[in-house]
């Protein structure tokens, strides 16, 4: 089978020829291409030629773009100040979120009036002074263009991109970020109205975002960030009310437009696995980064949809080689039991990940991943 | 007084400070309404616990807590408002997450202890000097990225190498921790999440 056959029909439930293997790549790739990471971040080509030697030589089916770790998009998506490598940081750091609460309580009135873009561009130079939206969505759009090259480079290659557009969540993750995590908490119990009324437009703005850059860049998979969500900061009442409005059209909006929506669930959702089966069969990935109980993920959804994950990152770190392998074989004989399993990181490889321990990955799926 | 215990835990911000106005409209003894408080943040603790709170709930208490603590503040005496231990906290470095530690440094604060805030991107150097400088007797090492745990062995290493260890103990928490990690490093206790952080200062300090 071809890689993208693999990951198709394993987001389909069935059992393809071998457990896909899909990492989620970003700032390790700098490491592993010997560049510094302050280059990969500014450098798309340099990026693209990092993730596509990581991506060959680690033999994966599908990989990250190191969307991630693209300092254009995460200028222009995540409501917060970055600190850079090379700038802020030393030049092999991993990038940084100063979440400096940019977003003011009058500003909901702006996104519920004017959308996505009209909150952009109140905001984007309230975060970088010396940034205006003109130039940002310039910025954006040649990073788009850079992107669709790129897809159809790796696909030659017979390496399936992973995403074709990153979405922050549901608005409640994007506030966390605009308005800091302690406000956006306390807005759920002070201004509950304006958080689902603001709420509805980001959440319109950003499906059509998601759908036009899928449209445009032929990678018909949507990651959806899924971390302050989680029963870790919210009560499943809060959940019901808050949040699974808006992943309900978020959802069926881009299974609508034949697009494979992938949560990417960051800390523990154990609790609240239950309410993925509200989502179509067999249309959906889940991502899980160790810390939800991916087991336990296999009992609730193994016949709703396709299970990703969880070599822990701090395994990857510190753990042993031999560690590493034993792990792998369990996900694939249990989670990979029957189909819909794609193995990967929890959550991104860090980048301290020992360079064994990542290719103990690839030779547990090709020494057990055989269907 | 249990009202205020209960309407505390309940979360009912307007009636919580309903009950401390009307309270404090006579004389009376503003420590009652301290203990009430605390009672009310404990039994905020154990919801979490039980899973019925979570961190959302959490902030929320400490939001009404403060709010409570401005009120009675003024009516309190020299002495009243001892703290019960004196804890260092801090985002190891190379690390700028900051939301962990500021909501065990509210419970913290909440149950009576006093905290030094080191903010986050805390080098080794400065948790020894904080802990000379303040002679607290407890140090919280809290980190987010996988990246940092090296940061913590050297803040550890660091407060070993400056012979202190004999008089400060470390509890470190975030996200790449563990009981492991603990161990490897050589801090004394880990806490699983803030409620944790909360139950290991009170035992240190016999609370």
């Amino acid at each position: 089978m071809k890689a993208h056959e693999r990951i198709a029909a394993t987001v389909l439930l069935q059992c393809p020829d071998r457990v896909p293997l899909a990492p989620l790549l970003d700032h390790w790739a700098a490491r592993y291409a010997g560049i510094t990471n302050a280059v990969l971040m500014n450098d798309s080509e340099q990026r693209f030629n990092a993730v596509l030697k990581t991506a060959q030589d680690f033999r994966w089916d599908m990989t990250f773009l190191a969307d991630t770790a693209n300092v254009t998009l995460l200028k222009a998506g995540v409501p917060a100040r970055i600190k850079l490598p090379g700038v802020d940081l030393p030049e092999n750091s991993t990038h940084q979120f100063d979440e400096i609460g940019a977003m003011k309580d009058e500003d909901f009135d702006i996104l519920e009036r004017d959308g996505v873009l009209g909150l952009g561009t109140v905001l984007i130079p309230r975060i970088y002074p010396e940034m205006n939206i003109e130039q940002t969505l310039m910025d954006v759009d040649q990073a788009g263009k850079e992107i669709t090259d790129q897809a159809i480079k790796l696909r030659a290659k017979g390496i399936e991109p992973a995403v074709g557009f990153v979405m922050p969540g549901p608005s409640f993750e994007y506030f966390c970020f605009a308005r800091s995590v302690n406000k956006a908490l306390l807005d759920i119990r002070k201004n509950p109205e304006k958080l689902k009324s603001a709420g509805k437009r980001f959440c319109e703005d950003i499906l059509g975002l998601a759908i036009l850059s899928s449209s445009q860049n032929a990678i018909q998979r949507v990651f959806i960030g899924l971390s302050r969500s989680s029963p870790v900061f919210l009560t499943s009442k809060h959940f019901e009310e808050f949040i699974l409005p808006e992943l309900d059209f978020l959802v069926h909006g881009l299974i609508d437009a034949h697009i494979t929506p992938v949560f990417h669930c960051d800390t523990n959702w154990t609790k609240f696995l239950h309410y993925f089966k509200r989502f179509p069969k067999a249309k959906c990935i889940i991502e899980l980064d160790s810390f939800t109980d991916i087991f336990k993920a296999k009992e609730v959804l193994k016949d709703h949809m396709a299970i990703m994950g969880d070599v822990p990152s701090t395994m990857l770190a510190e753990g042993s080689k031999g560690e590493v392998l034993d792990y792998c074989k369990r996900l694939i004989e249990t989670i990979g039991k029957g189909g819909g399993f794609i193995l990967s990181s929890g959550c991104s490889i860090p980048l301290n990940a020992k360079v064994d321990n990542v290719m103990a990955m690839t030779e547990a799926i090709e020494k057990w991943g055989w269907y | 007084m249990d009202q205020l215990a209960q309407a505390f835990s309940a979360l009912e911000e307007d009636r919580v400070y309903q009950i401390i106005d009307e309270y404090l409209a006579v004389p009376s003894d503003p420590l009652v309404i301290v203990n009430e408080l605390s009672k009310g943040m404990e039994e905020v603790g154990r919801l979490f616990k039980e899973d019925e709170y979570a961190l959302g709930e959490l902030v929320y208490s400490g939001e009404i807590f403060k709010g409570a603590m401005d009120k009675v503040k003024p009516f309190l005496k020299e002495g009243d408002d001892k703290p019960l231990g004196k804890v260092i906290m801090g985002t190891v470095e190379g690390d700028i997450h900051d939301l962990g530690k500021n909501i065990v440094i509210t419970l913290l604060e909440c149950s009576g202890f006093q905290v030094i805030d080191l903010g986050v991107d805390v080098p080794a150097s400065k948790f020894v000097d904080a802990v000379r400088e303040t002679g607290a007797d407890l140090v919280g090492m809290s980190l987010l990225l996988t990246t940092a745990m090296d940061s913590l062995r050297q803040a550890v290493k660091s407060l070993n190498d400056a012979g202190l260890r004999s008089r400060v103990k470390i509890m470190i928490g975030g996200a790449p921790t563990s009981e492991r990690l603990k161990e490897d490093v050589g801090a004394d206790f880990y806490g699983r999440d803030a409620i944790e952080a909360l139950a290991i200062t009170k035992r240190f300090f016999n609370q």
